[in-house]
């Protein structure tokens, strides 16, 4: 029925072998976290409290996406087979099973599945799109009312963004086009690429520069925005085209392991809220025996120049495929790197570093240490194991090194 | 036709209004019905549906054309004069009109079509218009069928009355060779059912149309500059029409301005914070949080004295008969009652004015019926004797006694009306007819109070987000002067809000009705008003953060600030 969509695989779904977290979400401004596994049920993690709550709901089913609201304490929202759940959680209650009449239960007909959801970072407006709706759909979420963005043609939306300023919202089609919306007047401009969809993006933290990737190639595009002064109603203000910043494609690397190859596609793509680290999850070549898909990690800085420069690389275990990846909202030493492998492990790795701009606000606490779950002594099946960073993987060190031209910004 | 959609245009400007009226009770939706604002409403909407209608039996041509057509010429008939007989389809015609003008009216009066819901996202006026259309159009088919439907079931009991008057007033016979149309054969005329059907989609979407357009240019989000920069603009400016008591149109569009200004315009926000030549004071910003701090004590004032006359009539609630049978007491007695009722009062008074003092008895949900009694008190209770046990040894208790004598005359006759008084009550309410009209529908009288929430909700976002990007953008400090203020206003005010949503039904969402034309976001206001207020504080805690505990702010507030700073709120 809907031919566009034949190629779409979405992430995590069921039939993909060694799949067992659905999605992770880190809460925006505490050290919490939400995981949502294969059986529809989702737990949420937190360090200062023991007890791990553990959501469920008869609507929650085939859970693709998660986000937390921003500017708030515990509200969840969950993109699910038929609507979007919205768990209204009490920060303070030690029930390890909130009941399901906490859950607020949006629909629209005819936008299922939903698929993806963003948050305004302003905490006030929802956003969720389906990738056989051709409208996306903005919530209020208190009144349950929403406003459909109708466009014609080029399928629904497989990827949503929000830029981290609040200006613009990136949304890529199962077609060869993507649009970037400005979320003041709800206006679009349509980006159509040249071979492939637009697999996955990231802003950078003031909105003005969107790295992207194309799927089929194994390339980092890069699109700059002129910079939202406000007074310019009604336009995105993206620059004519994009470039290439980095070129990832298949590389031998000498280690002390052997000959590894490493490179191809982009499956997703991460940037730390401070906008110094870059985090991507490659995919290897399946033909190829020794290549294994790898998390890459670059340096990356926006102003005043647009550079990115290689930084290593993260493995896991033996035969663990990286799955989900996610940098912590609000980690006050530098960046901490959330990795969901496919043997169910979640590992934190840090990032120590001094920014080379100053934080936006003073931290609200002392500096954390960093967190540390203790593996449960029998887990129920299916649920993730987590453990430290430095347990997990050690970055390699680069011989030889990606071709990488470094661009400035135009 | 031009002229049937100016008149509709006009009432729609008349009648229009940015706070929805919400009847509390039944008998308050009669009395909205038969007010005469309403009956004129839907008497020159019915005659437009005629001229409508006409219009399009004009268009149509063919048997619906004229009112009076030559009758058939019967078979055995001599006469070679033709007579003149009535032509019942245009008759008919023309009474849908009227029938379908009349219901238009009245669905427009029950469903709050008058007022004016602002959009939750800002967009272009024709994308507006574009997105609202296929629903329009699919509501107004629907409707019309409902309308016809009903019409023809009225038009069955009651269509011979008309036909009868334009025969004989116009001296018209009735064809006898065609079926009367208020009978069942009549009726089932597909064809005239369609014609009518159309033409009644096509009154509703004319007229649906007009409402929509209205809407959307009523609703369109104006500009008001901040710093007048020609002399004749200065009473346009935002911070004087915000102090003004301007038409509440434009201070929704004034609030909608200054939300939109605090999130997306740095220059604005400049302005905003700037300070006056040559004086140096920050006019604007204090104008503009002013006015925001007041909008939002007024509303905080407001759910106390709800919340008060809740607890009241809960205290009420229980069974009168108690009261009656209470005697007056004597003298001496009625004395130190008197003393009582001023000192009890007083705590009452401060807390109607806003000043909530933490030690006071009304700090904590209340539920004693005895405290809660205003009127002057026949019997002291122990929990009474407890609060002004303190009061009653400073008083000399013979100067009690010579105030008593003079006030027990007048306080007697009072307290006998009042009995009489709840005695009516009693009687009239075992009366069910009367209680049905009379009592309140929970849910309404809730929606009643929180139907101008809109612009709390609007000032309460434009402030948190000025604040907020004082952080950074504020070079004179004009905003830290008035954060305690604003930090006290906005805790209290959660306070109260949060109190008011453990009241019964408060908390209650009615059923929403996702496809309907019609807007029904009045309903869910308070929702959103909680939201919003907690987002509010939020957005201050997570952009001040630790530096929010330099602010002067009373313990308590001091206590939930904390709270929100750690993310457990």
């Amino acid at each position: 029925m809907f031919p566009h969509l034949s190629g779409l695989t979405l992430p995590c779904a069921p039939s993909r072998a060694g799949c067992t977290v659905r999605a992770f979400a880190w809460h925006p401004h505490t050290n919490k976290f939400a995981v949502a596994l294969l059986d529809d049920s989702i737990r949420v993690y937190n360090s200062n409290s023991a007890t791990v709550p553990s959501l469920k709901h008869r609507l929650q089913r085939n859970v693709a996406a998660m986000a937390w609201k921003p500017l708030c304490a515990s509200i969840l929202a969950v993109a699910c087979q038929s609507c979007v759940l919205v768990w209204h959680l009490d920060p303070t209650s030690l029930s390890t099973r909130p009941s399901s009449g906490c859950a607020q239960v949006l629909s629209c007909p005819g936008h299922s599945p939903v698929t993806s959801l963003a948050w305004a970072p302003s905490g006030e407006r929802l956003l969720s799109a389906s990738p056989v709706d051709t409208a996306m759909l903005v919530w209020d979420v208190s009144t349950e009312t929403c406003v459909q963005l109708q466009w014609f043609g080029g399928g629904g939306v497989t990827y949503l963004a929000w830029s981290p300023d609040g200006s613009k919202v990136l949304a890529a089609t199962p077609s060869a086009v993507f649009r970037v919306w400005e979320a003041q007047m709800w206006t679009c401009e349509r980006w159509p690429t040249i071979r492939g969809r637009c697999q996955t993006g990231c802003w950078s933290p003031d909105g003005s520069r969107l790295l992207f990737t194309v799927l089929g190639e194994s390339v980092i595009y890069s699109l700059s925005f002129s910079e939202y002064r406000g007074e310019m109603q009604g336009q995105v203000g993206g620059s004519k085209t994009a470039s290439i910043v980095a070129d990832l494609s298949e590389t031998t690397f000498e280690t002390l392991y052997g000959e590894e190859r490493i490179g191809g596609e982009v499956h997703s793509m991460v940037w730390d809220p401070t906008g110094e680290r870059l985090a991507v999850i490659i995919r290897g070549h399946p033909e190829s025996p020794n290549s294994q898909p790898a998390v890459a990690v670059f340096r990356t800085r926006n102003s005043p120049v647009f550079e990115l420069l290689p930084c290593g690389f993260v493995r896991g275990e033996r035969g663990a495929r990286p799955q989900l990846i996610s940098f912590h909202p609000c980690f006050p030493q530098g960046a901490l790197l959330t990795v969901c492998w496919s043997s169910g492990k979640i590992s934190h790795i840090p990032f120590f570093f001094v920014g080379a701009l100053e934080p936006h606000a003073s931290p609200r606490r002392s500096p954390v240490p960093v967190p540390a779950w203790h593996p449960r002594a029998s887990p129920p099946s299916g649920a993730p194991h987590t453990c430290t960073g430095a347990g997990c993987a050690a970055p390699a060190p680069i011989k030889g090194g990606f071709s990488l031209p470094l661009l400035s910004s135009p | 036709m031009s002229m049937v959609i100016i008149i509709i245009s006009i009432f729609n400007i008349e009648f229009y209004a940015v706070v929805p009226s919400i009847p509390c009770s039944r008998l308050a939706l009669i009395g909205k019905i038969i007010h005469p604002q309403q009956v004129i409403h839907s008497f020159v909407h019915a005659i437009m549906g005629m001229l409508v209608t006409w219009c399009a039996t004009v268009m149509t041509k063919g048997r619906f054309q004229f009112l009076a057509v030559s009758c058939t010429p019967s078979e055995g008939l001599e006469d070679a004069v033709p007579q003149m007989c009535l032509n019942e389809y245009h008759l008919f015609f023309l009474l849908s009109g009227a029938f379908l003008g009349y219901s238009y009216s009245l669905f427009y009066l029950i469903n709050n079509m008058n007022y004016l819901p602002f959009p939750i996202i800002q967009q272009y006026k024709y994308l507006r218009f574009r997105r609202s259309l296929p629903l329009l159009i699919k509501h107004s088919c629907v409707e019309s069928l409902h309308f016809v439907r009903n019409f023809c079931v009225t038009y069955y009991f009651f269509g011979y009355i008309p036909k009868v008057w334009i025969c004989t007033t116009m001296d018209l016979h009735t064809d006898g060779k065609l079926h009367p149309l208020d009978t069942l054969s009549g009726l089932l005329d597909l064809s005239l059912f369609y014609h009518t059907w159309l033409s009644g989609v096509f009154l509703l979407m004319t007229w649906y149309i007009a409402w929509l357009l209205f809407k959307i240019y009523a609703t369109e989000s104006h500009h008001f500059p901040i710093q007048p920069t020609f002399a004749q603009e200065t009473d346009q400016c935002l911070p004087k029409i915000l102090n003004s008591n301007p038409p509440l149109l434009i201070k929704f569009l004034a609030l909608q301005d200054l939300m939109l200004l605090s999130q997306y315009s740095p220059v604005r926000r400049q302005e905003v914070f700037s300070l006056s030549q040559p004086g140096g004071h920050p006019h604007n910003w204090t104008a503009i949080s002013r006015e925001c701090l007041s909008l939002l004590s007024d509303l905080t004032q407001r759910l106390i004295a709800q919340q008060e006359a809740a607890a009241a009539a809960n205290g009420r609630a229980k069974p009168p008969v108690g009261e009656l049978k209470v005697p007056p007491q004597t003298p001496g007695a009625a004395g130190i009652e008197d003393m009582s009722f001023q000192s009890q009062s007083s705590p009452a008074l401060n807390y109607k004015m806003g000043v909530v003092d933490i030690k006071s008895p009304w700090h904590g949900p209340v539920q004693s019926p005895h405290v809660m009694r205003r009127g002057p008190k026949l019997w002291t209770s122990v929990s009474d004797q407890q609060m002004n046990g303190s009061h009653h040894e400073s008083f000399p208790v013979l100067s009690a006694a010579r105030t008593g004598t003079e006030a027990v005359q007048p306080r007697f006759i009072y307290t006998w009306l009042q009995n009489k008084q709840e005695q009516i009550k009693t009687f009239l309410s075992k009366r069910a007819l009367i209680m049905y009209f009379f009592s309140k529908h929970p849910e309404a009288s809730i929606q009643a109070v929180f139907s101008d929430a809109q612009m709390h909700i609007w000032a309460l976002e434009g402030l948190s987000h000025l604040v907020a990007a004082s952080f950074t953008e504020d070079q004179f400090g004009v905003v830290q002067t008035t954060l305690p203020a604003i930090l006290n206003t906005l805790l209290t005010l959660q306070e109260v809000v949060d109190r008011h949503f453990k009241l019964p039904h408060v908390s209650s969402k009615p059923p929403r009705i996702s496809g309907s034309l019609v807007d029904t976001s009045y309903k869910t206001l308070r929702f959103a008003l909680r939201a919003s207020l907690k987002t509010a504080l939020y957005r201050i805690t997570t952009v001040f953060g630790e530096h929010l505990n330099a602010v002067q702010v009373s313990t308590e507030h001091k206590k939930r600030l904390q709270q929100f700073l750690e993310y457990k709120e």
